[in-house]
């Protein structure tokens, strides 16, 4: 039975690496690329599968615009059964100088967005009794980084919720898991230098950044039915760096 | 089928318990040592279960707390559902 997979932050490098993943392997899926007004990338990758792949506008932090995405997605005949929680970002400042806004940004975005993503995908995959979900967490979850006390609880946030979740819904047929990548080709901040870059290059063991398609075929697994036993992992995709 | 008796297949099927439908009894209480020793989960999925294959769907957790005491309690709420 062909599936319907929904990737938020479709429009970035790993989003649009997930999709592509799953578009060129899995040939009768239907990948639905969770957007917001960044969407030209993503637009690009559609037109590239005719008729296998739509952008979904999808505001991840309201839980209203994931009850109307998943209301668009019914109106097309389909049901998620594949959520990839994708979408994140982040935004550094010590704690000492750190503001109660950018605190709040990241954990909508990164932590309360998982919650919602799940909490309206999983309805569907209960009466189905499949499903798989896989949440992109990160690395600082694991050894946060200083800069970083918002993103790296609300990563860690995550792989806490992939553990519960994953025991609530285990004998469901429902996996839940989770991925922690580190440095990926594409994903790294706009103001570091090719210096810095360089110089943290020689820290990791491959001397070498992830390339997205690594990280997405780790994905593309655990959503995969191979993977059905396998639910509440945290995989982590470093190069050997921890 | 009696719907006691497709109840508990039902249970058997889609909360994987390791047992026959003969050793589930009409009150043998769903929850806690003394019964079956099904959990919250397994709540959760007898409500899914039952609005999918009976059409009933519970107004809320207080009706379901009052309902999923044992098959008799669920049959005779859908028992009530099919006259109303």
């Amino acid at each position: 039975m062909s599936r319907s997979i929904l990737i938020t932050g479709a429009n970035g490098a790993l989003g649009l690496a997930i999709a592509e993943c799953f578009l060129t392997r899995e040939t009768d899926c239907h990948v639905f690329l969770g957007v917001r007004e960044r969407r030209d990338r993503a637009a690009e990758l559609a037109t590239r599968f005719p008729g296998r792949a739509d952008l979904i506008t999808l505001e991840i932090t309201s839980p209203e615009a994931w009850k109307a995405a998943l209301a668009e997605i019914e109106r097309q005949g389909a049901t998620p059964g594949v959520l990839i929680n994708n979408a994140g970002f982040h935004e550094d400042a010590l704690l000492a100088n750190m503001t109660q806004d950018q605190w709040s940004r990241v954990m909508d975005t990164n932590l309360n967005a998982v919650f919602h993503g799940c909490q309206a995908v999983l309805p569907a995959m209960m009466r189905e009794r499949q499903g798989r979900i896989v949440n992109i967490s990160s690395l600082s979850a694991i050894s946060s980084p200083a800069g970083q006390t918002n993103y790296a609880a609300a990563k860690a946030g995550v792989v806490g919720l992939t553990q519960s979740l994953a025991k609530e819904s285990a004998r469901m047929g429902i996996t839940v898991n989770a991925v922690c990548p580190g440095y990926i080709e594409g994903g790294l901040p706009a103001d570091w230098t090719p210096e810095h870059v360089k110089a943290l290059k020689m820290q990791l063991p491959m001397r070498r950044f992830a390339k997205p398609a690594e990280v997405a075929a780790a994905v593309f697994f655990l959503a995969s039915a191979e993977a059905s036993y396998i639910t509440g992992s945290t995989l982590k995709i470093d190069g050997g760096l921890l | 089928m009696p719907t006691r008796q497709r109840l508990k297949e039902l249970m058997i099927s889609e909360l994987m318990l390791d047992m026959t439908a003969d050793e589930i009894g009409d009150d043998t209480p769903l929850f806690g040592p003394a019964g079956i020793g099904l959990d919250s989960v397994d709540a959760l999925q007898l409500v899914v279960m039952i609005e999918k294959h009976f059409g009933f769907k519970m107004a809320d957790q207080d009706q379901a707390k009052r309902i999923l005491q044992s098959v008799n309690t669920i049959a005779e709420a859908l028992d009530q559902k099919a006259v109303a």
